[in-house]
């Protein structure tokens, strides 16, 4: 799971990527940059992240 | 769109998004009823509706501002120490389990369904599909009804996430957000009290993401045109979404989804025909 992780953050990083400059116009409304599906891949990237650091057993305890 | 409608507009906006009925129904159809020529691809009305939104997210943070604050030092919590340890640190990630699938479906599929379904027809129909969603959560909890009711601090995070998908049928305007996810809370074993406040609580970070990834159009040049009316209806919207959920949240505490099925079924049966017959278009 922890592999997992680190592949849907790297994904979604590296299609936040493609469309913030708009090489990606997979589901989009019209042509150019999408900041706001770069955005939002960014958010569940991060996310992913932190599934990860939770999967990690990491506690203060 | 005169001062007057904006205003009725604000307030259907304000009630509409919490009740399960279809916001985004109620504003294709009461205006195609009521003979309303709104241009909703127009800069002007779409900054309005972004101030409309707002609003409505302004009034749900405040309503659970205290739950606001617990979940977020929940959620902090939980990052510092890298597990989850408390109720209100595993409330959060539920709510965050919740919120992704429907901003990924938001973000990638808004666009082309939308421009599938704005026919008053599809809405009135889908308002009814709405209706019998309603009718069929309520018969599967009154059959599952000796089960255990699970307490919303239980809930698995995949049902949560399955509860915040559900949310995504609401971009078919008709569906209703709250009632899809009402529904699935139900389904999910869960009492309508906590089914609905979940769901109220998973509509603030939708909302609130949606008005702060839109906000760019309150500062066009062509929302100068309307800033009156947008600053009003937003106040208006945020204190109608305040007393709905006020009022919703004791309504569920002893009552369940039927009324509004009734209610949908009646008024998507009454436009569909109106729509076919073309005294609606």
């Amino acid at each position: 799971m922890r592999a997992l992780a680190v592949v849907i953050a790297l994904a979604c990083f590296a299609l936040a990527v493609l469309y913030w400059n708009g090489a990606l116009q997979l589901a989009v409304s019209h042509p150019g940059p999408h900041h706001t599906h770069a955005i939002v891949l960014a958010i569940v990237g991060v996310l992913a992240l932190v599934w990860l650091r939770f999967q990690s057993g990491v506690s203060s305890r | 769109m005169t001062f007057l409608q904006a205003m009725l507009l604000a307030i259907l906006q304000g009630v509409s998004e919490l009740f399960p009925v279809s916001s985004l129904g109620h504003t294709v159809l009461l205006p195609a009823l009521l003979g309303w020529r709104i241009q909703r691809s127009d800069p002007t009305f779409l900054a309005f509706v972004v101030a409309l939104h707002f609003g409505t997210a302004l009034a749900l943070l405040v309503f659970y501002r205290h739950d606001w604050m617990r979940i977020v030092f929940g959620l902090a919590r939980s990052l510092v120490r890298g597990r989850v340890e408390d109720a209100d640190a595993r409330l959060g990630w539920l709510l965050v389990a919740g919120t992704v699938p429907l901003a990924l479906a938001g973000v990638f599929l808004e666009g082309p369904v939308r421009s599938l379904f704005g026919s008053p027809a599809l809405v009135a129909a889908f308002l009814v599909v709405n209706a019998l969603v309603m009718f069929a959560g309520e018969r599967l909890k009154r059959a599952s009804a000796l089960a255990t009711a699970r307490p919303l601090a239980k809930l698995p995070f995949r049902n949560g996430a399955l509860i915040g998908a559900s949310q995504a049928l609401a971009l078919l305007p008709g569906i209703s957000r709250s009632g899809a996810s009402i529904v699935a809370g139900l389904l999910s074993d869960m009492t309508h009290d906590d089914a609905a406040r979940f769901s109220f609580l998973l509509a603030t970070p939708a909302i609130f993401a949606a008005s702060v990834l839109e906000f760019p159009r309150l500062l066009a040049p062509a929302a100068h045109a309307v800033l009156l009316e947008s600053l009003l209806g937003g106040i208006l919207a945020g204190l109608t979404a305040y007393a709905s959920v006020a009022f919703l949240t004791r309504y569920f505490h002893t009552n369940d989804l039927r009324p509004f099925g009734w209610y949908c079924l009646t008024f998507g049966t009454v436009c569909f025909t109106l729509a076919i017959m073309k005294v609606i278009t």
